[in-house]
């Protein structure tokens, strides 16, 4: 048996978390939440190719605050199977020798249980390499899930303990800290974020928003393409220096995004009747890391028309008029995807300074305070942290 | 709350900044530039308007005429030469106390006190708003200026809206209760607004409250005051002629007022009045003579019928 | 009789002092004795009849023929004239310059002039609105020439309607009003507030582009004019004069200056300009009264209340012909109206930065006009040598809480949020940012079609402001936001004992302060 929090279904719940959850996160982790601290059976493993894990350390990401508090779209219900374990940024040590990993290996998850995972036959996404689009997932011999820490029967990083097959596995280099390494797989979304935007040479690109996602973001995309100015949107003056540090040309608050693009590539600014103002012209990017309904249009009314606009955070409902009126290409990113090598390029970069730096701000909590983790993670930017993490092994 | 306490703060601050209920005050390197002939005189023409009029009524008749007859005794004469005489006039008194005005305005018949005024030294009574106010309240007081200056109300407006006016033409009370030097502003306004002069001569007040004594001796005082007939400015007469012959008239109303009507008028026809100002005598003389109150009994021959 | 102005040293009988704070005012009781507060004059009396006195001067101008000598049948005539910002506050209607102008074109429908244009010279401020407009000309003007589009204001940015006349001897571009250059007479009606007004600075800043402009406007220059309140001791003025002498010869320029006298608050505010010992009981009432009045009601109304004041000027005088001639008699009833002999210089100088200035007419103060209000036009109201020693210190009172005009000032915004994050030193902005703003597509167009101030007109703003920072070592803010002072490169402190403490690391704990009682406006004469 061992120590787990889970998340269960709860009509009552989940609907005071979406009434409320949004604007009074502090609420939330106090009742609203359908999660609970409990005592289960360790997930089995059942079939070749997979293991079990010890967790060390599983971040909170904003999907799972996202469907803690009822925001997540109900979309979603049908690729997750409660009561699941939640956690999918993981840093573990195997249990068990998983083919040519030994036991006692410490190793991080790529989450998404794809057809390998599954033991199903390859569907055709997952045969290129974009394992993130799979089609299978939820079908073959696990319940359905999109990924680890979604799942029924893998359980997930809030527990002490997972399972996990061994084409989610990326052993982590020895000198690497279990803080740096949590890092590992939201940096590798980014990486995949940046290689979905498209960013040709020169390119102004704007990250709307500085928490985790869009902090890394900012890094994969000034690392990994040969963008010229990379304008980010911070709210908090932790997050600022953060974002400069990490390959930021500019730092713009909130309020002033539209202005500052407009003046940096002197486009026309035009105000419509009771709605918020948009620019002819703009950034030739924008990646929105929030996936609020302000961020996202503001991203959508800061690009130049026929520029690209990347969700990078779980998107809310907005007004897609400037995507038709200006063509601009809207296009997701999830996940990271095998053929990206995206875990090998995010190790790399996680290895550099500035993410060392800023691992060094992860919060830890044990098990037992999840209601502090939760609210701490809420407001992570203004408390200047990057990442909240839980650490199952320890118990204060 | 915090509106509150704001306001009563800057209340405070303006209120100590300008120091209310005090003198105001010139930072001293300003006090050059501060016009020198700035008027400190109040207004005092609301207290010739109908609510003032009706408080001085009721301050008179309710406050002042109990608490005057509580201290001093009165016998007033010669009222029947203002049933002859059309108003506005000027009555002009000796001066020897604060105790005179109330004497006068209190010994008047109530429609001609109604609309009486009494000139007041600026400079005493209208050098602070609670004097100013308390004074021309009560007495009707305005201000009038002893070294000649421009007043905010003159007396000229005052007679020609019809009030009549109490002068007392020494401009300050007497020190012995002899009768001092009569200055010519009186007979000034008389001629010059063609007002009767009503000559008034009361004896007593030095005796009761000189000058110095801040209530009226104990022991109920006899006061007498006496009203003569109205003397008119001549045509072709000077303000100083005229001036003299007013003089005179109080001379004789005090003789009278001492002695019986005939033999003053005796006397003042073999122009034998005695002189108002008092005998050459050494100042304890003069004082101890004053200090007498006059007997209500003399004189002698007293006719009800004129008596009030 | 109007008294002069004067200094007063604060003692223990000076009841506390109106300083002016933005959309309101305090009553300071805490100057530290022997504090020196400069009042200005008193205003000097009014021409008895106006009418009569502009009569008087266009039929006797100086060295000059007599205005209807110089209009004929046939010819261009241009009249221009200054825009809102002067003067300040506005006028009660009606405004002095349609008065003249009314005048000048009695006499050239008189003389059978067909051909007449008018222009308000704003540069590179706002176009005014048509109200706006109407309020400086008169009804009588606006509807004959408006709706022709013969009364317009003067468009900086319109390649096609500007006219290079050369450069000076000093290699400026002198580029004005096409129209103005190609007038057979350009009559030009000024309102000479304060003393940097007027002169060569009307036609050759007035109704200049931005090219001719730079020239003078630049941190350099304005560190060197000293002050910009003396022609003769400013660089700007300077480089205005050579502009001027330029245009003369080309075209015939007729100067119309006006001076007003200090009657600038209206009943009931009129105890704002009485010397505060001499404030009776009414005016105490009132001013307590009015400070209540404003602690509750909303900024909104606040500005409403502040901004439709109109002032009831008197004018002192109005004088017309050749420009310098006219100025210098222009200079000396300003100089009357506003001068007052300071003896020496102090360590602290301290200003309460009104509600107003000349650039947020009918619109709001914000923190860069603030600054310029304090540091650009009250510190250098001086002649001779600043009120404040070299390495002194400044302390401003305004709340800097206004917030930015989106309609006016488009560029300011970006400027505090984006040039000011970087830099707040004049010189480093302009070189840096200067030509950008002055070039950016979106604020021409503004500047062209809406009511916006030029992208560039915030730096000018700052370098206004630059002879002051290059000269004292310290700026405080008192009541002022402190993030905003802070991001203007200033510090902010709740009271002045406060701010003298926080100057003290610069002026000591004993230090010499003066107060400048303005407005009304004054000029320091400093010895």
């Amino acid at each position: 048996m061992m120590l787990a929090l889970e998340m269960f279904r709860s009509v009552s719940r989940t609907m005071a978390g979406k009434a409320i959850g949004g604007r009074m996160p502090g609420v939330l982790s106090g009742f609203a939440a359908p999660l609970r601290l409990v005592t289960v059976e360790e997930p089995r493993v059942a079939r070749p190719g997979w293991a079990r894990l010890r967790t060390r350390l599983s971040g909170i990401c904003g999907s799972d605050l996202g469907a803690l508090s009822g925001r997540t779209s109900l979309y979603f219900s049908a690729v997750v199977s409660l009561p699941f374990v939640p956690g999918h940024e993981v840093v573990a040590e195997l249990l068990d020798d998983c083919e040519d990993l030994p036991a006692g290996t410490r190793v991080v998850i790529d989450p998404v249980l794809a057809c390998a995972a599954r033991g199903v036959e390859p569907c055709e996404a997952c045969a290129q390499g974009a394992t993130n689009r799979c089609a299978r997932i939820t079908v073959g011999h696990l319940s359905p899930g999109l990924q680890t820490g979604f799942c029924h029967d893998t359980g997930g990083g809030w527990g002490e303990q997972l399972v996990a097959h061994r084409s989610q596995l990326h052993p982590v280099p020895d000198g690497f800290s279990d803080e740096q390494a949590i890092l590992i797989e939201p940096v590798a979304c980014a990486v995949h974020t940046a290689l979905r935007a498209g960013v040709r040479a020169g390119d102004r690109v704007l990250v709307s928003g500085a928490g985790s996602v869009g902090l890394f973001a900012t890094l994969a995309l000034r690392e990994l393409t040969e963008a010229g100015e990379i304008i980010v949107v911070a709210k908090h003056p932790h997050q600022r220096e953060l974002a400069r540090e990490l390959g930021a040309t500019e730092v713009v608050a909130p309020g002033e995004v539209l202005r500052r693009v407009r003046r940096s590539t002197g486009a026309f600014q035009l105000e419509p009747e009771f709605s918020s103002p948009y620019l002819l012209g703009g950034v030739d990017v924008a990646v929105d890391a929030v996936g609020s309904r302000p961020s996202l249009e503001s991203a959508l009314q800061a690009t130049r028309a026929g520029g690209r606009v990347v969700l990078s955070g779980m998107p809310a409902g907005a007004d897609l008029s400037a995507a038709w009126f200006r063509e601009l290409e809207v296009v997701g990113t999830y996940a990271s995807a095998r053929a990206d090598d995206a875990f090998a390029r995010a190790t790399e970069l996680v290895a550099g300074d500035a993410v060392q730096q800023l691992a060094k701000s992860v919060a830890n909590y044990p098990l037992h305070r999840w209601r502090e983790a939760l609210d701490h993670a809420h407001s992570a930017g203004r408390l200047g942290t990057v990442k909240v993490a839980f650490d199952p092994r320890s118990s204060s | 709350m915090s509106f509150l306490k704001e306001t009563a703060d800057d209340v405070r601050l303006v209120a100590r900044g300008w120091r209310w209920g005090r003198r105001p005050q010139v930072p001293r390197s300003a006090e050059e530039w501060v016009p020198a002939a700035r008027s400190t005189v109040f207004h005092t023409d609301w207290s010739r308007r109908r609510p003032a009029m009706a408080a001085r009524e009721i301050a008179q008749k309710a406050g002042l005429e109990p608490l005057f007859r509580s201290q001093v005794r009165t016998r007033v004469e010669g009222l029947d030469v203002l049933e002859r005489t059309e108003g506005p006039v000027i009555f002009v008194a000796n001066h020897a106390s604060h105790l005179d005005t109330p004497l006068i305005l209190l010994s008047l018949p109530d429609e001609w006190r109604r609309r009486t005024a009494v000139a007041a030294a600026a400079d005493y009574f209208f050098d602070t708003w609670w004097r100013a106010v308390g004074s021309s309240l009560l007495f009707n007081t305005f201000p009038i200026d002893r070294r000649g200056g421009s007043m905010a109300a003159t007396p000229g407006e005052v007679l020609a809206d019809g009030w009549s006016l109490v002068i007392y033409p020494e401009g300050t009370r007497s020190t012995d209760g002899w009768v001092g030097r009569f200055r010519m502003g009186a007979a000034f306004l008389a001629k010059e607004y063609g007002v009767p002069v009503v000559p008034v001569a009361h004896r007593g007040t030095f005796a009761a409250m000189p000058r110095g004594q801040g209530w009226p001796s104990p022991g109920r005082r006899q006061l007498t005051i006496r009203f003569g007939e109205p003397v008119v400015a001549g045509a072709e007469e000077s303000v100083r002629d005229f001036s003299a012959r007013v003089k005179d008239a109080v001379a004789a109303l005090l003789d009278e007022d001492s002695s019986t009507w005939w033999e003053a008028r005796r006397r003042a026809a073999s122009g034998a009045t005695p002189d108002p100002t008092g005998p050459k005598v050494a100042q304890w003389r003069r004082v101890w003579a004053q200090t007498q109150s006059p007997s209500a009994e003399a004189p002698a021959r007293r006719l009800r019928a004129w008596s009030r | 009789m109007s008294r002069p102005g004067f200094v007063l040293e604060v003692d223990d009988r000076t009841p506390p002092l109106v300083v002016h704070e933005g959309l309101g005012f305090r009553l300071e009781d805490g100057f530290p004795l022997g504090t020196r507060v400069v009042y200005p004059p008193e205003s000097i009396p009014a021409v008895p009849d106006v009418e009569d006195a502009i009569r008087e001067a266009l039929l006797h101008p100086h060295d000059s023929e007599p205005l209807p000598a110089l209009l004929r049948p046939g010819m261009r005539l241009t009249i221009a004239f200054d825009d809102l910002s002067l003067p300040l506050p506005t006028m009660g209607a009606p405004d002095i310059r349609g008065r003249i102008i009314e005048q000048v074109l009695t006499m050239a429908a008189e003389a059978g002039v067909d051909d007449v244009q008018l222009i308000a010279a704003n540069a590179l401020h706002r176009r005014m609105t048509a109200a706006e407009l109407k309020h400086i000309v008169g009804e009588r003007v606006f509807r004959s020439f408006y709706p022709q589009g013969d009364l317009y204001n003067f468009d900086a940015e319109d390649r096609d309607g500007l006219a290079h006349l050369g450069t000076t001897d000093k290699g400026e571009d002198v580029e004005i009003s096409k129209r103005a250059a190609e007038s057979d007479l350009l009559v030009y009606v000024n309102v000479n507030l304060v003393a940097m007004d007027g002169g060569h600075k009307s036609v050759g800043i007035g109704l200049a582009s931005y090219r001719s402009l730079r020239h003078h406007h630049n941190a350099k220059t304005m560190v060197h004019s000293r002050s910009f309140m003396d022609h003769k001791h400013s660089e700007m003025h300077h480089s205005a004069w050579r502009i001027g002498r330029l245009i003369k010869e080309h075209v015939r320029v007729f100067q119309i200056e006006t001076t007003l006298n200090n009657d600038v608050f209206p009943r009931p505010f009129d105890f704002l300009q009485k010397r505060e010992w001499e404030w009776s009981v009414k005016d105490q009432a009132t001013m307590l009264g009015v400070r209540r009045g404003l602690a509750v009601a909303p900024q909104k109304m606040r500005h409403k209340m502040f901004h439709d004041l109109r002032s009831v000027y008197g004018l002192t005088g109005v004088n017309a012909g050749e420009v310098e001639a006219v100025h210098e008699r222009t200079l000396q009833k300003v100089h009357q109206q506003h001068l007052v002999e300071v003896q020496g210089q102090s360590d602290v100088l301290v200003m309460g930065v009104p509600y107003l200035g000349p650039y947020n007419v009918n619109s709001s103060m914000n923190p860069i006009l603030a600054t310029c209000m304090g540091l650009g036009y009250y510190f250098n109201s001086y002649r001779g040598q600043p009120v404040v020693r070299k390495g002194g210190a400044v302390i401003l009172y305004h709340p800097l809480d206004e917030g930015f005009n989106q309609l006016h000032h488009p560029s300011y915004v970006d400027f505090y949020e984006e040039v000011l994050a970087e830099s707040t030193d004049p010189a480093v902005v302009g070189e840096k940012y200067e030509q950008q703003f002055a070039q950016d597509p979106w604020y021409i167009h503004l500047y062209r079609t809406s009511h916006a101030y030029h992208g560039v007109h915030p730096f000018y703003m700052w370098y206004w402001a630059a002879h002051a920072m290059d000269h004292v070592d310290e700026v405080i803010w008192v009541g002022a936001d402190r993030r905003v002072a802070s991001r203007l490169g200033f510090r902010a402190a709740s009271t002045l004992a406060d701010a003298l403490e926080m100057a003290s690391g610069t002026v000591g704990t004993s230090p010499s302060i003066t107060y400048l009682h303005n407005p009304p406006h004054l000029l320091a004469d400093v010895r």
